[in-house]
């Protein structure tokens, strides 16, 4: 049975490029469903399941979104799909945190950056399949500031990206409650984040720590998990606070 | 407070309700020179036709009768300066107040025959317009002791509220006294003359053991305050046994000798510390002495001729009480009472010497009532515009700054705050140095709400705000300043209004600042993110297009150079460590699927804060050199250094690759545009050959304009 994947894409080009980079990156027989925008990705959702994955039908397996589709943002597909069972990737031309880390936070496993040359991509590819996420030093910064305590929620302003630089610098209150768990790091979680941040490489990150590199991924992939059912966790509290639930 | 005010006003009441219930004369007299009591008008119809009669006698029921002269008229006996005289006066008094209480009264008018009069009630209304004035600002005297008390209850206010009290006292003595008509209560007839005395002495030993205390506490200053009490003590007590002879000279003369030592107390004090509260006490004991002064020469020109009414005495004795009154009132919130009562206060002493003068005038020269009193007018007027500059100087400033300076000044630091709001306290006590040039500036950790007038006028709060703050007006903290112009001036409310409208531009200034600061981001931020998203979408799909690996590298570059100058655009400031560890990412990456060994040194003393300019410089610079290894040298490694020291960056690439003879390249145009950005940082690049293989690049920046990160 074919291993099925969506990409959403607005870019006609683009959108081939993408699926020569899914088909050179999987030996398994693909079977690929194209959308050009939200609406016609949610109608290809609805037809395998919705958007929980139910009925027993077969899910997509795969999913390369863009972020910035003709109707909307790929973010609000994403945190539609937060319960989808499927590897969720972002497809971008947007390499700054600012945008990166939001989707993040809204369950994608990993994004591609789309100028990036077609065996990189194949290569980034295979590596969020199996579980390799990237983290460039922006982001594992984010993390840090995000997981530190007190630092919970919004993303504290970063250096880059397109916000509207330094003008939320107001101090949160610091919760009375002590953090859950999934939303604190392990030491060793953070050690590879400071080092992430650093611009380390995960071979020297590895041997720093004197780790195995996939033991390194562990941790990347572990720090994913939290982020997102962190977010998650908030995202729920914020929701029977307003009443949603 | 109020239950006191409540209080008084009923025994006010009630003192008035006995005055009411006295019965008495309903007439209008003058003094007819030298000595006699001359009928002016009257609405009794038994007097009526005795208008313009001497009255030379009154009889009682009871038989006993009086033989009148002008004394009975004078009514202070305060104010006369002779012992007998005094004497008569007060018998006359008493002995009518009895006959009044006994019954009919029959008034002899010499040759012109008598009447028999029975005397009534004068009732509330009967009690005259100058009574209640008088009243009201023995009331005032007393609630503002009791407020002074309320305050600060300590030791060291109770010469003032001793002084506020006994001049209280004196003004509804004086109320008493000048009820129109004849005809007093029998208790205030028999009560000796030398009360008024007394308490005058007992308020001048206070204003000296005050004067001891305040504003500074002086050295032996309680031997000064005992010697003063004991003095005025024996005296009273002389004076109240009437074993003194010339009492009216002594009491004058003790009176006027506390005002001095005052007056030296207060230039003592100055000397020893700088509050222009003794500058303000002295300058306001030195008017109550010289008005004094004034009128008692004024009051012994009238003694000696005897063609003065006595009542212009009475006038203007009663002028230098009020006068007296309202400079106890205002002395201790001279900083902070309105404008108004500080005029008040000059018009009393105006008045004062206005009568004095007039009472000097017609006494001295003779001068007739009108000349003399036009005369005094316009001397007293002369005397107040005069005086008034020289008595409210501590509190207006002497050399007050102009208005176009100040503004300028304010200006000048709006500009420096908008600039470094992080520098504002230091910039708003700047200002405030130059605004009222204090001798002391304290900072204190305390934040207050507000500025506020401490310790009479001699210091001043100012709130530091938290400029940066955006709404809510914290404070982080407090400037206090003392001594304004070198001690010269008190610092007033409008002082601290001022402060409080000066930290308030300053705050808006910031809050404007920082709103066209973001408006300008956010619009950089849209233009980034259209050209990002137009732009960068078009790159992207003639890269996927592109016929050949050049094209598509090249295509590829651009849009990184593209993505590179719209984050520039949209994010004002990178640190270097933070720039520094995406370069290492990313050159890391390519160099990986380059198969290049990267070997990467960051070094660097400061965390600088890198601008927009040298950040993408920067950035592209390294990417166009990186790129230039990558596809031309053929090499296994790159070694990449990046070291900051005291402002000055060099960055060196060397790689192990097959290019040689650098002075031989054609500078194309990717080199050449690392020439063009090096140039723009205001740095040098050169390329030679390294060792034995390979080429290092070199780039210097002598002064990389970035700012300390300590201090972004």
């Amino acid at each position: 049975m074919a291993v099925k994947v969506l990409i959403v894409e607005d870019n006609p080009v683009a959108r081939s490029f993408l699926c020569r980079v899914v088909r050179e990156s999987f030996s398994d027989v693909i079977a690929i469903t194209e959308a050009g925008d939200l609406e016609s990705a949610r109608q290809q959702i609805d037809l395998t399941g919705g958007p929980q994955g139910l009925h027993g039908t077969d899910p997509f397996k795969l999913l390369l979104v863009d972020l910035e589709l003709p109707d909307g943002n790929g973010m609000d597909l994403l945190r539609e799909l937060s319960h989808y069972p499927a590897t969720k990737i972002v497809t971008t031309l947007y390499s700054d945190d600012d945008h990166l880390f939001p989707a993040l936070q809204c369950g994608a496993d990993g994004y591609l950056l789309k100028e990036d040359r077609f065996e990189v991509l194949v290569e980034e590819l295979q590596k969020i399949v199996r579980g390799q996420p990237p983290l460039s030093p922006a982001i594992a910064r984010r993390l840090l500031t995000h997981f530190r305590p007190g630092g919970g929620g919004e993303a504290a302003p970063s250096d880059s990206g397109f916000s509207t630089a330094g003008s939320f610098q107001s101090s949160r209150p610091v919760p009375i409650e002590k953090p859950l768990d999934h939303e604190r790091l392990t030491p060793r979680e953070s050690e590879v984040l400071t080092y992430l941040s650093k611009g380390f490489t995960i071979k020297e990150i590895a041997s720093l720590m004197g780790i195995k590199w996939f033991t390194v991924n562990d941790h990347i992939k572990s720090i994913y998990k939290k982020l997102n059912v962190s977010s998650r966790a908030e995202a729920a509290v914020l929701a029977s606070k307003q009443g949603l639930v | 407070m109020l239950l006191l005010a409540a209080v008084l006003a009923v025994v006010l009441l009630g003192l008035s309700y006995l005055l009411a219930q006295q019965p008495y004369l309903d007439a209008r007299w003058r003094q007819e020179p030298p000595a006699a009591v001359q009928l002016l008008s009257s609405p009794l119809p038994a007097l009526r036709e005795f208008q313009g009669a001497r009255l030379q006698r009154i009889a009682g029921a009871a038989g006993q009768s009086i033989d009148v002269d002008a004394g009975l008229l004078h009514r202070s006996a305060r104010w006369s300066v002779d012992d007998r005289q005094r004497q008569r006066q007060l018998e006359q008094r008493l002995q009518l107040a009895k006959m009044l209480q006994q019954g009919p009264v029959s008034l002899h008018f010499g040759d012109r025959g008598s009447t028999e009069l029975h005397p009534k009630p004068r009732g509330l209304l009967g009690l005259g317009f100058f009574y209640w004035v008088l009243n009201a600002a023995a009331m005032a005297l007393v609630l503002t002791a009791a407020a002074v008390l309320r305050t600060e209850p300590k030791g060291r206010n109770l010469p003032y509220v001793l002084i506020a009290l006994s001049q209280a006292a004196n003004l509804v003595l004086i109320a008493v006294e000048t009820l129109p008509g004849l005809g007093l209560p029998v208790w205030l007839g028999s009560m000796r003359a030398g009360w008024h005395g007394v308490l005058d002495l007992c308020s001048a030993a206070a204003l000296v053991h005050l004067a001891t205390l305040q504003p500074l506490r002086l050295p032996r200053g309680r031997w000064i305050a005992t010697t003063a009490w004991t003095g005025c003590a024996l005296l009273s007590l002389a004076v109240l046994q009437g074993v003194l002879p010339g009492a009216w000279w002594w009491t004058q003369a003790a009176m006027l000798a506390c005002g001095a030592v005052t007056i030296a107390l207060m230039t003592w004090s100055y000397s020893l510390e700088p509050n222009p509260f003794a500058l303000l006490m002295r300058r306001l004991a030195a008017a109550a002495a010289v008005t004094l002064l004034l009128l008692s020469v004024a009051v012994l020109a009238a003694d000696a001729d005897p063609a003065v009414a006595q009542g212009d005495a009475a006038l203007s004795s009663v002028a230098w009480y009020l006068f007296l009154a309202t400079l106890i009132l205002v002395l201790p919130v001279f900083s902070r009472v309105k404008p108004v009562m500080r005029e008040l206060m000059l018009l009393a002493g105006t008045s004062t010497v206005v009568t004095s003068l007039n009472l000097l005038f017609s006494g001295l020269f003779g001068l007739s009532g009108t000349v003399a009193l036009a005369l005094s007018v316009f001397v007293a007027l002369g005397a107040y515009a005069g005086t008034r500059r020289w008595l409210l100087q501590p509190v207006r400033g002497r050399h007050a700054l102009g208005l176009d300076r100040m503004f300028g000044q304010l200006y000048r630091v709006l500009r420096e705050v908008e600039a470094r709001p992080r520098d504002s306290a230091e910039l708003l006590t700047g200002l405030l140095r130059e605004l009222f040039e204090p001798m002391q500036v304290h900072t204190l950790e305390r934040p207050a709400s507000r500025s506020r007038v401490l310790g009479e006028g001699s210091a001043l709060l100012v709130p530091l705000p938290r400029i940066d703050a955006a709404h809510a007006p914290t404070s982080d903290g407090s400037i206090v300043l003392r001594f304004a112009e070198q001690g010269q001036r008190m610092f007033s409310r409008d002082d601290a209004q001022l402060c409080d409208r000066v930290v308030e531009q300053l705050r808006r200034a910031v809050a404007y600042d920082k709103a066209v600061e973001r408006g300008r981001n956010e619009e950089r931020a849209r233009i980034a993110q259209d050209l990002h998203d137009d732009i960068g979408a078009r790159l992207l799909t003639l890269m996927y297009q592109a016929q050949t690996p050049e094209m598509e590298d090249y295509l590829r570059n651009t849009l990184k150079d593209l993505k590179t100058l719209t984050r520039g655009l949209a994010a004002s400031e990178h640190h270097l460590s933070h720039a520094a560890a995406e370069w290492k990412a990313d050159i890391g990456q390519r160099l990986a699927a380059a198969q290049i060994e990267l070997r990467w040194n960051l070094i660097y003393d400061r965390d600088v804060v890198l601008g927009v300019v040298q950040w993408s410089a920067l950035t592209r610079v390294l990417r166009e050199l990186v790129s230039n290894v990558v596809q031309h040298s053929c090499a296994t490694q790159l070694e990449l250094s990046i070291a900051l020291d005291a402002g000055r960056l060099r960055l060196t690439l060397a790689d192990d690759g097959i290019g040689r003879a650098p002075q031989r390249w054609s500078l194309g145009l990717g080199l050449g545009g690392v020439r063009k950005r090096v140039k723009l940082l205001g740095g040098d690049v050169q390329w030679r050959e390294n060792g034995s293989a390979g080429i290092v690049c070199t780039v210097v920046v002598a002064e990389l304009a970035g700012r300390d990160a300590a201090r972004p």
